[in-house]
């Protein structure tokens, strides 16, 4: 019995050793000099959760709003309610998944195309088809619209034109009247984060300068201005966030010049250069050969190099002479890139000056995303770039973020918001979120 | 024709082998003393701290002993109030000693086996750092053949050859998601060996003082062929072949150690321990795998260690016949430079002390207990290689005990 008391005291000491744990003595989370009990968020498809060409439920989920704003939720922040897909129509807008690798190491990506929210497709008279949505209803603290540019915020007929905007509405297209600008200030908040006009730029770029045009700088500072007036004149805190350089975007930098001539060399080594229709000056383009400083988008479909095109001049192979350039829409051309960069400059300069003007922190987007395209970042041990899915940063359609890029935005916005107010929200675990999801 | 993806990632397994793999435990005596010993003579334990001395024992010892190691980290994220902590497993360090010499004789030999370089860490899967390291199980087992040689009544010497058997099991998950969102993950599996020696000499002088200098080698463990299991999803997996093997060398540094034994009063001993371990001589740490892919790349971080010294001091009192009370304590310096700092043994300057108690039960049995707390020093570190940014602490709790048989 004795013996069996002096196991128990041994048993009793291990046990209490198991329990043992240090600690390591935080400071209290901190609001600083913010209120942040109604966070909102505006933005356009990135604020969105928007990955993978697509809006899905899985991407609203991982939004960086919706990552910034459970991260308040330690300093004073209230709950953080999203325009989410329901689970039964998870695939939103669809997406774009990879479903494997060919031979040559080229991804291979596969529509989802089933449990959709649509519900139809309107042709709006004079604009096009606009793609409807199942209708949210709800309250909204994402305000994130896929495709607004800030030149649309007082564009009152816009909840017409726009699937992803008009699904927040009470009211169908074609009968919304209520300006973007209207509706996010329907409901007062305390904090707010902006990160719209990146769609004044990027529309242009992606289009190849073909589809769309680059918002004017002066109506953009105009612009501008009055969107921040407007959202902190009860005395609203806020962050905001510059525009990224188009041309650090996998989106621009995957399919290159150089591969794809090497390629057409591989097949007939006489092929010296590649032709494109380029930007002269103004609105006159002309032919010519194609240089590295051209970018090629990551939609180009690279089967139509060579494909024998009929020309005043005979049958002659596509892309490879002067009369059968590739198509303006797939590439941004140097002068095009030279003046949609000159454009994000003037917006930087504009976003930046009224954030300072109105004491509103600001998460330098631009200069974040050039570093990484420079120097890739390293992260808890996960070394991400900007390359196209290796990267870990991008998703699918090179232009939109994965959810670990999502987490790393949402750090960066959180570092951004402590720095101005002295607030001390806590940063999220990245290792957490994944980069793109391979079969 | 899209540009060649080329999944270039860093998987280097971030193995680091610190002092925090230095685990101290080579006898419940000496545990109880603050871990001093190389110049004391206390029983078979002086195989380890000091081979030389080992001529000068009165006695033919066999014993063993074993000492449970907690070993408890805590990390907090920066600009977080997250605190990751390792999982509740327990290490055993042991030790064996057999040591005999015909009776009055001038030399003696002796037999050690024991564990001076081990660790078990288990972050689990979900913390910050899972993709620097999830888990590490290492274990090195040293056997240590002995010589030792009585010169004069006041002067011994003895040497040893070491033969390191030593085994690694590190998992880390890879930042490479499934279709389901989960990670892959990379396990490095195997065994190695390496040999070394140690020398050492004990001296009584006229005051009384016993000295005792020692030196212990450097022991480079080689790994040559260990398995490198590696699940990714499976339109990956010809970046990372399987079956695949790597090889890798680890030096267990070489130790110079100085102690001094005081007798105040034939009750009493006091012990001081001063050693110098030579961790600079670990520059960098490479992986050279069998099957190279341009994902899977040999990989070669640096480590860049620095000397680390350690003081101890211990005393033992005989309260009776049969009873011995010891106490000790002691600090040791880190070897790891600032931004080298790993989860594998989140490594810091460190504090220690020590409680042993010793009985004999019959006239050529002793039986020693020992515990000891040792607690690293808060440190906020960035890696330089893998960015991970927060504080570690960590306290490690050893009890420990023995039995020793000497005639």
């Amino acid at each position: 019995m004795k013996t069996f008391k002096q196991h128990i005291y041994i048993i009793a000491g291990l046990l209490l050793l198991g329990a043992c744990k240090p600690e390591i003595h935080t400071p209290k989370p901190s609001a600083g000099s913010v209120d942040f009990s109604r966070y909102i968020s505006l933005g356009n498809s990135l604020t969105a959760g928007y990955a993978d060409g697509g809006l899905y439920l899985a991407g609203q989920q991982v939004s960086y709003p919706s990552i910034i704003g459970k991260q308040m939720q330690s300093v004073g922040g209230g709950a953080f309610t999203q325009p989410l897909f329901s689970t039964a129509q998870a695939n939103g807008s669809g997406y774009l998944s990879l479903t494997g690798f060919n031979a040559d190491g080229t991804p291979i990506t596969t529509a989802v195309t089933t449990n959709l929210a649509i519900r139809g497709i309107l042709p709006v008279p004079g604009f096009g088809n606009v793609t409807l949505y199942t209708k949210y209803t709800g309250d909204i603290n994402n305000y994130g619209v896929p495709g607004i540019k800030l030149i649309h915020i007082t564009y009152a007929p816009y909840g017409n034109l726009n699937g992803y905007y008009e699904r927040l509405l009470p009211g169908n297209s074609p009968t919304n009247s209520t300006t973007y600008l209207d509706f996010v200030m329907a409901k007062p908040f305390t904090f707010f984060s902006n990160w719209l006009g990146n769609n004044d730029a990027l529309s242009y770029a992606t289009s190849g300068g073909a589809g769309d045009v680059l918002t004017d700088k002066g109506t953009f500072a105009y612009l501008y201005n009055v969107l921040i007036t407007t959202l902190t004149a009860k005395g609203q805190k806020g962050v905001v966030a510059t525009v990224p350089d188009v041309t650090s975007i996998p989106y621009f930098n995957t399919i290159t010049v150089s591969a794809i001539l090497a390629g057409v060399q591989k097949a007939n080594p006489a092929a010296k250069a590649l032709y494109i229709n380029a930007l002269v000056s103004g609105t006159t383009y002309a032919p010519r050969q194609a240089t590295t400083k051209d970018l090629i988008v990551l939609t180009f479909p690279t089967s139509m190099i060579g494909q024998p095109v009929s020309t005043p001049y005979g049958t002659l192979p596509y892309g490879l002479t002067p009369y059968t350039p590739i198509d303006n829409q797939y590439v941004l051309d140097e002068n095009e890139t030279a003046l949609t960069e000159d454009y994000v400059t003037s917006y930087n300069t504009t976003i930046k000056s009224v954030a300072a003007s109105k004491g509103l922190a600001v998460f330098d987007a631009y200069t974040f995303l050039q570093n990484v395209k420079q120097n890739g970042l390293v992260v808890d041990g996960v070394s991400v770039n900007s390359n196209y899915i290796s990267g870990g940063l991008f998703s699918l359609d090179g232009v939109h973020l994965t959810p670990r890029g999502y987490a790393i935005v949402a750090n960066q916005f959180i570092k951004a918001i402590n720095d101005k107010y002295n607030s001390s929200i806590p940063q999220v675990n990245i290792s957490d979120y994944n980069g793109v999801k391979f079969p | 024709m899209k540009k060649i993806l080329l999944l270039v990632l860093s998987i280097a397994p971030l193995l680091a082998f610190s002092q925090g793999f230095q685990v101290n435990l080579e006898g419940q005596k000496q545990i109880g003393m603050g871990h001093t010993g190389t110049g004391t003579l206390q029983d078979g334990a002086s195989v380890f701290f000091n081979p030389g001395a080992v001529a000068m024992l009165p006695e033919n010892y066999v014993q063993g002993g074993i000492s449970p190691l907690f070993f408890k980290s805590d990390f907090n994220p920066s600009g977080t109030s997250i605190q990751d902590r390792t999982a509740n497993k327990v290490a055993t360090p042991f030790e064996f000693y057999a040591v005999w010499g015909p009776k009055s004789s001038f030399w003696k030999l002796g037999l050690g086996v024991y564990t001076p370089f081990g660790g078990l860490t288990d972050w689990g899967n979900t913390w910050q750092g899972k993709y620097v390291l999830e888990s590490l199980d290492l274990k090195a087992i040293y056997i240590q053949p002995t010589l030792s040689i009585k010169l004069a009544d006041w002067m011994s010497i003895g040497g040893g050859f070491v033969y390191n058997r030593g085994s690694v099991d590190l998992t880390r998950a890879i930042p490479l998601a499934n279709s389901s969102g989960q990670p892959g993950q990379a396990e490095l599996k195997g065994s190695g060996k390496g040999y070394g020696w140690n020398a050492g000499v004990y001296f009584k002088t006229e005051s009384g003082v016993t000295i005792g200098i020692t030196h212990r080698s450097q022991v480079n463990t080689t790994i040559p062929s260990g398995n490198a299991i590696f699940s990714v999803p499976a339109s990956l997996q010809s970046s990372f072949p399987q079956p695949n093997t790597f090889s890798a060398t680890i030096p267990l540094p070489a130790v110079n150690s100085i102690g001094f034994g005081f007798y105040p009063s034939s009750k009493w001993i006091l012990a001081l321990d001063v050693n110098i371990v030579n961790w600079d001589s670990y520059k960098t740490l490479s992986f050279d795998y069998k099957s190279n892919t341009a994902a899977l790349q040999d990989t070669h971080s640096p480590r860049n260690y620095q000397q680390a010294y350690s003081l101890r001091g211990g005393a033992q009192y005989k309260a009776t016949n049969k009873l011995a009370l010891r106490f000790g304590g002691g600090y040791a310096s880190t070897a790891v430079a600032d931004g080298y700092v790993t989860p594998e043994a989140p490594d810091a300057n460190r504090v220690y002390g020590t409680l042993g108690l010793g009985y004999t039960m019959a006239k050529h049995l002793d039986i020693d207990i020992s515990f000891e707390y040792e607690h690293l020093m808060q440190r906020t570190q960035t890696n330089i290689e893998s960015q991970l940014s927060g504080t570690f602490k960590t306290d490690v709790y050893i009890p420990g005990i023995s039995l020793a048989y000497h005639w």
